[in-house]
């Protein structure tokens, strides 16, 4: 029930959290989360960083096609950007917090250079440039050898804190999800500033926002760039989490991944992006732990996974489209409407 | 609409609810009891799904069985092999998380992993743990390194090696069409097609033999005219092929045989299996290639011959023991030995032990299944023989002698 | 030279196939605005169903093609009345997505019927290989192409010259005047993907009659893509000269370079057409108000 939460101040309404009781509820759950790696088994650790590094380079491609309107094929890509710069940039004995950023500058720049078809075509046709891109970039990843070690792949050495090596899931744990917070609340407050309300208006109608002296070009790259960048991020913290990389793991599949969790999940808003990213890695769990609990009865439903998964994802997909074109965060907010009269119904 | 609206919605929020509680929950509710004390844990992570299916399938069965059969025979010094297995779907995310999760609950001695991928990944976490000693289906040179990945070894020679062992079969036993036989090499643009090349290259410069044309080709799925125009031109004596499984070397020799090359092809491991010798065999071509091991209906190795018995009895649905299967087999009998020689000399599973007892394997009998006797030295296992198809027994047929390199 | 003239000739003919492909995909763009990311697992699809007839039941060649072209052809028609009919209206984006799930689930539907293994499926037609002097033309090649030429122009024809085939194009060009005029244009667009069914069929079983059918069959038709864009989106000649375009430039640059480069040619070529021409050699310019 929603009590005693009266704005007074333009401030007070754009804020992030605006009721009390949002407020300690958050709390509760942050200082719950943080906790995870103190009381957690190895293996769900393991999952939750996954997420966690799946999650950044959702929310970046959010910004790009859930803000913007730009559909980019391409995330995958830009997360092997990042992650081969960070393996350099280790190589040459650069720490964390200037490889990490260093290698979303990298992806960012590279995201421009993809962005550029944007001149000229939109909608379509851009989504073929990036899966252009996408293609090109895996190229290279298999091909320039001297720079990310060709098909073998690549090693990441540690990161290292103030002479603390940052080895094993607890301790990346908290890396990976300093970096999701921080750049989550970047991307939150995305839609209260100016260069937020432009790719939106972009998204809507980008002729009268041009009219209105949005200048497209620059909204457009801009929005690529800092979709990559946090593509880039991502990429080295999957460098620093695995410790060594091969090409085929940034390949179109993963891509389309991301595009499914941003629809699943509800375009546009950071949380449909952590919605979208933690359900779309958790289904092929949740499907494993059914084929075991239904061994007995299905024996050879194990052999099926795989392609049960595909399944089941394609289905999820159109789901979602057909009946939920809002996705997860459009569910959570309905939710959370219900409870705001709550006991009340209307 | 709204009723429907109203059904979805609750649907779906309770489905949800229950999925999400079932991931949480399960991991900490499916835990394995610990590892008795005494039990030797062989963990492992297998595609039993997805596009490696048809050898996770085959390397479960062969180490589970392996594991089996040691147990029923008086176990590794009256110690017993516990085998735990999980699929990974060949995903990377999957397999790291399926080796945590292994390495959590079941604290195992020796890993066996799905894949080159999965190898490098877990190499950080597997030394910083010091007591694992991991294989994998990958017979990459990468992998193939005492210094930087002392706790790997090959229960295979690496590609590198296989192509070496080609070499010097195609420089004593082939006749070149004018002078030193030619070589085409051509190969898939992945990790499993040029890891092996360039020591193939090396070798056969250092045998004099002129490598005429080297295609590159994508994994799978592709028209190959053009290439083979290019292998037409060619004309080389013997075209290799490496890092195909099946297709598309039967379409390949089709279109080289209808363009009237009458080049030998050649193929190593993986390719040796009886899906492939099968296909070929269907389009009438002499297959041949090199193989470590010796063919599950060989006469002459006992390990084979309990093998055969160990199959027939225990699983009886199983058509033919495909090289995968002995490949799972012998990385058992690698561990099961490791473990046994430090048992032997009284020292605790450590990495620096069980490595010194990796690398004391030099002349070690296992029963025949190599042809010669093992030599882990160099953590690969670098012999092997050509074996070629026989049209009218339907087998592969051994072409000439073991060949160590 | 010889040598050019032989991969040329090999890059001509195999874009033949891409242009059956291609026109499958125009086909739905033009009468319907949907952009199918599943071509290549239909046209994978139906090639599965030809080999159930063919080679499981043992049907003959021609009665198989028949058999899978309808089964491709009620799968189609579930599909348009499922998915499509629901998300009409909806943005680009979300089709585009429903395309993709949609592709996702024939994959994994295929996967688990006939596993991923690589099967062969026997050549109904005899081999004609061509040879002019040192250069050789492989059967399999010769006779795609014969049946890929056959087929665009039967389209052709049936575009042009067929009461439904007029209707097609009326409905693709205004869908809006087109009912006005009394059109039907829902039975128009269920009609267009029935048909691109039927096309993505016949090069799925003209594909894998050359090279074994698996699953990665769809990952063929990813070049199909940059065909698309480089003939234009909604222009079936441009999707038929951009095809054998990137056939050519495919062959010249696997028998000059090296198969490496084989994906990534057509789609650099993409990106410097878009700089130059954004719609494409042929694709009609979209002019966007207000």
């Amino acid at each position: 029930m929603r009590i005693g939460v009266f704005h007074e101040t333009y401030a007070s309404e754009e804020s992030l959290l605006d009721s009390q009781t949002q407020r300690a509820v958050f709390a509760v759950f942050l200082a719950a989360f943080l906790a995870l790696p103190l009381y957690g088994s190895d293996y769900v650790l393991a999952m939750v960083c996954i997420v966690g590094i799946h999650l950044i380079a959702v929310i970046g491609l959010n910004i790009i096609t859930g803000n913007t309107g730009l559909i980019s094929l391409s995330q995958a890509a830009f997360m092997g950007v990042g992650c081969y710069s960070v393996a350099w940039a280790a190589r040459w004995g650069i720490p964390f917090y200037f490889a990490l950023p260093l290698a979303g500058a990298l992806t960012a720049l590279v995201g421009v250079l993809v962005g550029l078809p944007s001149l000229r075509v939109k909608g379509l046709y851009l989504a073929i440039a990036t899966l252009a891109a996408q293609f090109i970039l895996s190229f290279c990843f298999r091909e320039w050898e001297s720079v990310t070690g060709g098909v073998g792949g690549i090693r990441i050495p540690r990161a290292y804190l103030f002479g603390i090596e940052l080895s094993g899931d607890r301790r990346l744990f908290y890396l990976i999800f300093s970096c999701v917070f921080l750049l989550g609340l970047l991307a939150c407050n995305l839609s209260r500033t100016y260069v937020g309300r432009a790719f939106v208006a972009v998204r809507d109608r980008d002729i009268s926002a041009e009219i209105l002296g949005v200048n497209l070009l620059r909204a457009k790259l801009l929005a690529f760039a800092m979709g990559s960048f946090y593509a880039g991020v991502a990429g080295g913290l999957l460098g620093y989490f695995y410790g060594a990389v091969t090409p085929t793991y940034f390949d179109f599949g993963l891509s389309v991944f991301y595009l499914a969790a941003i629809i699943v999940g509800g375009l546009g808003s950071v949380l449909g992006s952590v919605l979208g990213a933690a359900f779309m890695t958790l289904v092929p769990e949740v499907l494993r732990v059914a084929t075991d609990l239904a061994r007995p009865w299905f024996p050879g439903l194990a052999g099926l996974l795989l392609p049960m998964g595909q399944v089941v994802f394609g289905v999820l997909i159109i789901g979602f489209l057909i009946f939920e074109p809002h996705g997860l965060a459009e569910i959570w907010a309905r939710v959370r409407r219900a409870f705001v009269l709550w006991p009340a119904k209307t | 609409m709204t009723r429907l609206t109203k059904l979805t919605r609750r649907e779906v929020v309770g489905s949800l609810g229950a999925a999400g509680a079932a991931a949480v929950v399960s991991p900490f509710v499916g835990d394995r009891a610990l590892a008795q004390s005494g039990d030797i844990v062989v963990g492992a992570g297998q595609p039993l799904t997805g596009i490696f299916s048809f050898a996770g399938v085959a390397m479960d069965a062969g180490l589970n069985d392996y594991c089996a059969w040691r147990n029923e025979n008086g176990g590794v010094q009256g110690r017993k092999l516990r085998y735990v297995a999980e699929d990974t779907g060949f995903k990377l995310d999957q397999s790291v998380a399926v080796f945590k999760k292994i390495m959590a609950s079941d604290k195992p001695n020796f890993y066996y992993c799905d894949g080159t991928p999965t190898s490098k990944a877990v190499a950080q976490d597997v030394l910083d743990a010091g007591t694992v000693m991991t294989t994998s289906t990958s017979c990459a040179s990468v992998l193939c390194d005492p210094v930087n990945m002392p706790h790997h070894f090959l229960a295979t020679p690496t590609y590198g090696s296989m192509h070496e062992i080609l070499m010097e079969y195609i420089s004593r036993e082939v006749k070149g069409a004018s002078g030193k036989p030619t070589v085409a090499l051509v190969y898939s643009d992945t990790e499993f097609g040029r890891d092996g090349i360039p020591a193939s290259k090396a070798r056969a410069q250092k045998l004099g033999l002129p490598i005429v044309e080297e295609i590159i080709t994508k994994q799978a799925g592709i028209d190959v005219t053009p290439e083979v125009a290019r292998l037409r031109r060619a004309k080389p004596d013997v075209v290799i092929f490496q890092g195909y499984v099946l297709s598309p070397i039967p379409d390949f020799i089709k279109q080289m045989r209808e363009a009237g090359l009458s080049s030998r092809a050649m193929g190593t491991i993986w390719s040796m299996d009886k899906p492939t010798y099968d296909a070929m065999g269907a389009i009438g071509e002499p297959w041949a290639g090199v193989m470590p091991y010796r063919y599950p209906y060989d006469k002459e190795s006992k390990t084979i011959a309990t093998i055969r018995e160990f199959v027939a009895k225990n699983r009886p649905n199983m058509a033919h023991v495909s090289i995968f299967y002995l490949h799972g087999w012998l990385s058992g009998m690698i561990f099961a030995e490791i473990a046994e020689r430090c048992i032997k000399e009284g020292k605790p599973f450590t990495l620096p032990n069980m490595k010194a007892a990796l690398e004391s394997i030099r002349d070690w009998d296992a029963g025949g299944m190599t042809g010669v006797t093992i030599d882990l030295s160099r953590h690969q296992i670098a012999s092997g023989r050509l074996y070629q198809y026989n049209a009218s027994n339907k087998q592969m047929e051994p072409l000439g002698d073991w060949i160590k390199v | 030279m010889s040598e050019f003239i032989e991969f040329s000739l090999l890059g001509l003919f195999s874009g033949g196939v891409y242009a059956l492909i291609a026109l499958g995909f125009v086909l739905i763009y033009k009468c319907t605005r949907v952009i199918n990311f599943a071509i290549g697992e239909v046209m994978m699809l139906g090639a599965y169903f030809y080999y159930t007839a063919n080679v499981i039941f043992g049907v003959s060649p021609l009665e198989a093609v028949v058999l899978a072209l309808i089964s491709i052809s009620i799968f189609s028609l579930i599909f348009e009345y499922l998915v499509l009919r629901p998300l009409s209206g909806q943005p680009v984006v979300s089709v585009l997505m429903a395309t993709i799930g949609l592709a996702s689930i024939i994959h994994g539907m295929v996967e688990a019927t006939w596993g991923s293994d690589t099967v062969n499926v026997p050549r109904p037609f005899p081999s004609m290989r061509l040879i002019f002097g040192d250069v050789l033309v492989p059967g399999s090649v010769v006779t795609n192409f014969a049946a890929a030429v056959v087929l665009i122009g039967l389209f052709s024809v049936f575009f042009r010259y067929s009461k439904t085939g007029v209707t097609l194009r009326a409905t693709a060009s205004d869908p809006v005047t087109a009912a006005t005029l009394g059109i039907d244009i829902r039975y128009a667009q269920r009609l267009s993907w029935v048909l691109a069914g039927i096309v993505g069929t016949i090069a799925g079983v003209l594909i894998s009659t050359a090279s074994g059918l698996s699953p990665l069959l769809s990952a063929g038709a990813l070049s199909v893509f940059a065909v698309i864009i480089l003939g234009g989106l909604d222009s079936v000649l441009g999707a038929i000269v951009a095809a054998l375009a990137v056939g050519w430039m495919e062959s010249i640059v696997v028998g000059y370079v090296g198969g490496k480069a084989r994906d990534v040619v057509p789609y650099l070529t993409v990106l410097g057409i878009l700089m130059i021409r954004p719609y494409g050699l042929f694709g009609t310019r979209q002019i966007e108000r207000l």
